[in-house]
Formats: C-alpha cells, structure tokens, sequence
C-alpha cells in the first residue's frame, strides 16, 4: 500500500493530470460565459418589473436547491454523458446570482441619471447600453465571481456523468480508495480545483480594474 | 444666438393621471416669449415640474397643444425632439462613469457631429461656465464639487446649442454661497446666449434674481399671476401670490433694482465715497449705507460718476419701481384687502 508521495505522484501523473486542469478552466470560462450572457439578458429583461424579476429569481433559486446529482441524472437521458450535460447543469446553477447582482445593479442606479439621460434625448437601449450597464457592471461583476466560486465547487461533481475536469480524478481516488495513489488523486482533485478557484478570485480583481470606469471604482 | 430663440405657446394644457379624479395639471395656457426666461414658482406638488417635463414630453400631456417656435411638438418623435432641448434637473445627472468631455459631448454624439467639432465644442462649452478645459476635461463627475458639477451639468444642456432650455430647480442641491454664484452666472449667461429658458423652482428669491416673467402657480399649475418680478412684487394678484412675496417686498426690490435707478447727480459725495458699479443692486446700496457711509458712488462701466446714492434716493427709486409696476388704476388694492403687514410696510416708504 505504500504509493508515491504526492510530489512524485504529481511528476508521474502530471501528463494525465494537465488535460484535466486544462478541461477544467475551459469547463469553468465556457460556463460562466454561457450564464452571464443569459443571467445579465434575463435581469435586463426584468430589472423594472418587481413582481417578475421577483418570480425568476424565486425560479433560479429554486433550481439552485435541486441537488447537483439529481439535476445530472434528470439531464443525462436528454442530453447525453460528457460536456454538454455538464455544462447546461452548471449554467443554471450560476443564474442566482448573476441575476440577482444584475437586477440590483441596475435598480441601485440613480433615478435622477436615468431621467436626465432620457431628457436629453436617449432611447431606452442607448439608455441600458450606454448608461444603466455599465454603472451596473461592478455589481453584475460581483454576481459573476460568486457564481464562479459556485460552479467550480458544482464542477467536480460533473465527472458522475462523465464531463470533464478534475472531478475525474476526485471520483476516481474515491472509488479506489485504499489502493496507490487513491488518496494523492483525490487531493489533487479537490485542491487543484480548490487552487483554480482562488486563482479565477484573483483574476476577477484584475478583470474589475480592467472593465470598471475609473469614475465609478471605489 | 438670440435670432435662435423661439416661443413656446401652451394652450388648454391637461395631464390627468388614471385612477386619480383630480387632474395634476389642470388647463393651463402661457405664451413663453423667445429669449425669455421664465420661472414656474410653486410649492411641491403644485405640478410645476409636469407642466414642463410635458414640454419635452418626458410626461405626456393628456389633453392640449405644446408649440415650440409655431412646431406642434406632440407630432414629433419625443427621443428626437429631446435633443433639441436642454434639460437640467436638480440631482444634474452627470454619468458617473464618463468624462466630464464625454459627458457634455453626450448630444452632439447622438447628433453625429464629428470628433473635432465635438472637441471643440466641449472646450468652448467649459469655459462658457467658467471651467478650465485643460483641468477639467479629463476628470470625472465625483472629482468635482457640487457647483462645479451643476456647471457641468448646464454645459451638458447647451452642448449641441438648443433654442430651449428646460431646468427644474437646478441649483436647489448646493450650498447657499455656492447657490447665488450659480444664479449669478447663468442669469449673465442667460443675458449673452438669449435661449428661452423654463426654469422650475420654489425659491421666492431665486425666482427675482432669474426671471424676466414668474409665472406663480397654485395647486394643479393653476396660474395664479404671471407677471415680471417688479410687477409682481409691486402688484400681487392675491393672497396666495402674496404668501411668496411676503412682508418684506421692499427689501426683495433692493435686490432686483440696480445700483443706477438711485444714483442722483444733486447727491454729491464727501471724503471717501464707495463707488459700485451699474451691475451693483441696491442691495449692494443700502448694505454701505447701513455701515455707515453717508453716500455712495454709482459708476458706469467707463468709470464715469452717474450720481450718488443716499438713503433718501433709496427710497424713491423702490417707490419708482412700485408706482412704475402697478397699474394706475389699481394703486389702491392693496391698502383694501390686506390692512396688516403691507400697509404697514408701506407706511415706511413714501410713495
């Protein structure tokens, strides 16, 4: 039962565990991109109407208790093994929070901007566009780093219905565990996904300085 | 710029809200003259701000006609008839997140006019205000002060250099110091551009130092009296136009009245005279006089001696005006139905 310390694991392994942190960040940009374009639309749609912005984030909240295997199993029949399964469940589970940031992001912008802006002869897209999102954006942005952190602590639970990412390598150290390298998979899986997510918190402060006007940036 | 200006005529003019009986704007007709500045004067709720925010259609009216220079305004497209108007409001509005350029620049981009001429515009319109392009340009709304904010908010209004001008109690955020610089400042800037300005307020004061007209208005834009501010100092309509004027008309004259409407050559000046300028109110006046002076010198703008001012000279020139606002056949109306403060302060002043 003596196995490999996890320095050697991981200089034995790395080759089978690099596809897998790759899939992972992929996994990860490709969901949070999917859910913000549809989170930041949906809360667009209703940010102005109370009792309908209210209703979808009862439903996006709704759905985030459904718990994670269940969703996958009742997807799998329809959609198959692998990304596709993985990454619709994965966009669901981000909604809540990016349409809830969404929607009060664009609540908390002043009215007094608003009026003035359609005073002076702005649409109301020119007035969404130009002025509503981007005052909104360092909230709608908030909302993305929380939905972040929570698809990658969901991600790994995807491996069940064979989607890609580290969850693999937790998956598969569970299932064996007690033989070599069954505990050095499982650590590496949980921690390489744990470090990915630190890493992504970062990158969102770098991405917040980038994209937030200098005019608005506490 | 003044052969831009244009009239704005309101005719039967109704805004009827559903659900409620009483109209919130109630029938109003008034002819704005070109180049004019009008004060809507009214406490909250009065719809002074519907009456306007009608004008450029941000409220749509229920019934009525809005002309602006001879147009039917409600025929138009409301996002394209905007930007012919300038709109200032009290919380200003700047965009938090852009330039102090980008923000003035907002209407000539929708407008499509090119870069340099944008550039160029947004220079001219800073120091139009009294901004420093260099300093200002770059910077952001929150790296500003309230009255410079409220500047640039003005500058904003006149970007593509509209024939109207829609403010709604502009100056009513900022400090008081702050307050009558502004109002200084736009009233001369008023005077130079000649737009025809529709200015909402409930400042009594504010109103005399602005208004060529004050239209004061009772609850649903009722016009109450809709007259010059001499004439309306001199001449309420009614009691509830007398609630605004109060019992202190003759001091607000002082502050309306310019320094040369007291100035008599026969007064002559001993020692040291202050001098003012014409642009000096009486005011100005009668604040040396109580500190002491026993004349002061009225100037020209070529430093030439008009005449002195005294406290007798004071005093006629507010009973000039009074006398010159009020109708001769009505001299008497106010004697009749407020025998209290009025009269008494009248009994001050010989007229």
């Amino acid at each position: 039962m003596e196995g490999p310390s996890l320095p050697d694991y991981l200089r034995q392994q790395w080759v089978y565990i690099r596809p897998m942190v790759i899939e992972q960040i992929q996994l990860v940009i490709v969901t949070i991109v999917i859910s913000a374009v549809i989170g930041v639309a949906v809360g667009a749609l209703v940010w102005d109407r109370p009792r309908v912005s209210g209703a979808v984030q009862a439903v996006a909240g709704g759905l985030l208790t459904i718990p994670s295997l269940a969703l996958l199993t009742l997807l799998q029949p329809a959609t198959g093994l692998g990304w596709t399964t993985t990454i619709i469940a994965l966009v669901v589970y981000a909604q809540l929070p990016i349409i809830r940031n969404t929607v009060t992001g664009l609540r908390g912008v002043d009215p007094g901007i608003l009026q003035a802006a359609s005073g002076m002869g702005m649409n109301g897209r020119r007035i969404l566009v130009r002025i509503q999102l981007p005052l909104a954006w360092p909230v709608i942005l908030a909302g993305l780093r929380v939905a972040t952190m929570l698809v990658f602590g969901i991600s790994a639970i995807a491996a069940y219905v064979s989607g890609p990412g580290l969850g693999n390598l937790v998956f598969t150290g569970l299932s064996r565990l007690g033989s070599v390298n069954a505990t050095n998979q499982a650590v590496v899986g949980a921690f390489g996904i744990a470090i990915l997510a630190l890493a992504f918190d970062a990158a969102y402060v770098l991405i917040r300085r980038l994209t937030v006007s200098r005019g608005i940036r506490g | 710029m003044a052969d831009t200006a244009v009239t704005i005529e309101l005719e039967h003019l109704t805004k009827t809200y559903a659900g409620v009986a009483a109209p919130a704007v109630d029938d109003v007709s008034m002819t704005i003259p070109a180049g004019e500045l009008v004060v809507f004067l009214g406490p909250s709720g009065c719809g002074k701000t519907t009456t306007m925010k009608m004008i450029n259609r941000l409220i749509e009216p229920t019934s009525g006609v809005i002309r602006i220079g001879g147009e039917d305004v409600l025929g138009t497209d409301p996002v394209e008839l905007r930007r012919r108007i300038g709109y200032v409001i009290q919380s200003i509005g700047l965009f938090p997140h852009m330039t102090i350029a980008d923000n003035i620049a907002s209407v000539p981009k929708m407008l499509g006019w090119p870069k340099a001429r944008i550039t160029g515009r947004v220079e001219e319109l800073l120091t139009l205000v009294g901004l420093d392009p260099a300093t200002f340009a770059r910077r952001f709304p929150r790296q500003l002060s309230g009255g410079q904010q409220q500047r640039v908010g003005v500058a904003r209004a006149l970007a593509a250099d509209p024939p109207v001008l829609l403010m709604d109690e502009p100056f009513g955020a900022t400090d008081p110091i702050t307050r009558l610089r502004l109002q200084r400042e736009f009233r001369r800037l008023q005077q130079d551009l000649g737009k025809t300005v529709i200015f909402v307020t409930h400042d009594f004061d504010e109103a005399l130092v602005l208004g060529d007209r004050i239209a004061v208005l009772a609850e649903r834009s009722r016009i109450a009296q809709y007259a010059a501010p001499l004439a309306l100092l001199a001449n309420p309509a009614d009691d509830y136009v007398r609630s605004f004027t109060g019992n202190s008309t003759h001091v607000r004259l002082l502050g309306i009245l310019t320094a040369d409407t007291a100035a008599d050559p026969g007064v002559i000046g001993h020692g040291a005279e202050p001098e003012l300028t014409t642009a000096a109110t009486l005011r100005d006046v009668t604040e040396l006089l109580l500190a002491g002076h026993a004349t002061v010198a009225v100037l020209d703008q070529t430093g030439t001696r008009l005449g002195g001012a005294d406290f007798t000279t004071v005093r006629r020139a507010v009973a000039a005006a009074q006398a010159q606002a009020r109708p001769a056949e009505e001299t008497d109306a106010d004697a009749d139905s407020d025998a209290d403060a009025d009269s008494v302060s009248d009994t001050e002043i010989p007229a």
